[in-house]
């Protein structure tokens, strides 16, 4: 049987929250902005009088305000935005088991064996819009389709307050590209430059010439633009997943200009990404730096160690090994810097001795990563800080372990 | 119109329910709630917010509602009445 999956979107979230309180900000240009005093200051969320005055999520409140001078700013209450993403939850949860989140404002609802109970798609789905509007005062924009990839592409093309089907290629082939999830700004840069503009392009050319320029993503893409994507909805009550990586990231309260900056917040994240490491009881085999450079734009690379590990040392000195073999450079500061760790196992490495026949240091680095850890834990986070964090205290002055938020996972990182 | 918080008296029953009894307004005058005709989740689209709302009746005769959201009490009131 086909099945009928729905993407629900929430309309602007966190702006609508904001306005379901304050309903005088429904008739003037508004947007959710984080705290500008410690450079989180860019745009979070707007509602549709901001968008309409060419206002961007995530570009800084200046370029913002530049755009739209009677902008009114306001700061984000996570609180009511979890709050109202559990209440919606609650919601799905009465037509289906089916329903698997996708950050904040966004899940998806395998409904193909609720139709039955309910009679048709149509009921369902225009319930819910209803039932959204009028009980918790949201509106959403959902896509119906039979796969996951296509019902979100179908909430993106729904206008606010209504739904989308799409039930074959035909309905979606003139799109760009770059509105299929998993094509970012790169990906798209590379496909035009081969002359792959439209879903069409990516979904009638074939498998091994994608694989061919865009590697294993290529084959994902080619899968995902024809609407084979197979994946299920999770169920409410399936297991957690296992953790598949572990990362700190940080907007740092200045740019960073040259490499000792660098090296110094690198240390403080590698730090914690180390000692979660070790609470989780894993080893990690691959290390993913991102760096953001002043336009906002994110480079990603990775590298895969050896051997398993769980070394603070380990990641920090792949980090900077990442840094230097791609040709990174300072000409255009960097304002955030991303650690992760993945390809996590629990099996620990237990050779003293390297493939080139060196003696690892590995023990020494052990105790060393220990012993922080432990006076960490006894004496509080800033009770023992690397020499370095001392050539700008205020650089250095953030503890990315127990502040830091937890963001979405991405679609590929389940 | 505006939203107003409000103090309400509440009998907590042992099936777990929350009926509202007394509204307390401004002078302190604790008015009875004679009946609640409906109670169903909605949200206010005239004075913002969202939650439990009571359709209550007043000694008057008069009904309002009362909305229920995250343990505060509020009521949607008109401009003059503030």
């Amino acid at each position: 049987m086909n099945k009928i999956i729905l993407h629900c979107d929430l309309n602007c979230f966190y702006a609508s929250v904001e306005m379901l309180y304050h309903p005088e900000l429904r008739n003037v240009p508004m947007a959710i902005a984080g705290d500008p005093e410690n450079r989180h200051g860019i745009i979070l969320a707007k509602n549709v009088l901001a968008k309409k005055a060419g206002v961007k999520t995530a570009e800084a409140i200046f370029e913002a305000k530049n755009k739209c001078p009677n902008l009114i700013i306001r700061k984000p209450d996570y609180d009511s935005y979890t709050y109202y993403s559990n209440q919606v939850k609650k919601l799905y949860y009465e037509y289906t088991d089916k329903v698997e989140s996708f950050g904040p404002d966004e899940c998806w609802l395998d409904i193909s064996s609720s139709i039955k109970y309910f009679g048709s798609i149509k009921y369902i789905v225009e319930n819910i819009l209803r039932r959204v509007k009028e009980e918790i005062g949201l509106t959403l924009s959902i896509g119906v389709s039979n796969n996951k990839i296509w019902a979100k592409l179908g909430s993106d093309i729904a206008a606010e307050d209504s739904y989308f089907v799409i039930s074959k290629l035909e309905d979606i082939e003139n799109l760009p590209a770059n509105d299929l999830l998993g094509v970012g700004f790169h990906t798209y840069e590379k496909l035009k430059s081969y002359g792959l503009y439209s879903i069409k392009d990516v979904a009638y050319s074939s498998q091994d010439y994608l694989k061919n320029i865009l590697g294993k993503n290529g084959e994902t893409l080619w899968y995902f633009a024809n609407g084979y994507d197979l994946s299920k909805v999770r169920r409410y009550d399936d297991d957690e997943e296992e953790i598949k990586s572990i990362g700190n990231s940080s907007t740092t309260i200045r740019d960073l200009y040259d490499l000792d900056d660098l090296k110094l917040v690198l240390n403080i994240l590698c730090d914690s990404v180390a000692s979660r490491i070790k609470e989780a009881g894993l080893f990690y085999k691959t290390i993913h730096l991102s760096l953001r450079d002043k336009k906002l734009k994110w480079r990603t690379m990775q590298k895969s160690l050896c051997e398993n590990s769980d070394l603070a040392s380990d990641i920090f000195n792949t980090a900077l090994e990442l840094f230097e073999i791609n040709h990174l450079d300072f000409k255009i500061p960097y304002r955030s810097i991303g650690v992760s760790v993945s390809n996590l196992s629990n099996k620990k490495e237990t050779s003293i001795i390297d493939l080139n026949g060196n003696i690892k240091y590995s023990l020494k680095e052990k105790k060393k990563d220990v012993a922080i850890y432990d006076i960490r834990k006894r004496f509080g986070y800033y009770s023992i800080r690397n020499l370095r964090s001392l050539e700008d205290e205020k650089l250095a002055s953030f503890n990315p372990k127990d502040e830091h938020v937890t963001h979405p996972v991405s679609y590929f990182g389940r | 119109m505006k939203r107003k918080y409000v103090d309400v008296i509440c009998l907590n029953d042992q099936a777990g329910n929350v009926t509202p009894l007394f509204l307390i307004w401004n002078d302190n005058r604790k008015i009875p709630i004679i009946k609640i005709k409906e109670i169903c989740p909605r949200a206010s689209l005239k004075v913002g917010g969202s939650g439990l709302r009571y359709t209550c009746v007043f000694d008057n005769n008069r009904i309002r509602h009362l909305f229920f959201d995250r343990g505060k009490w509020f009521v949607e009131l008109q401009d003059n009445m503030l």
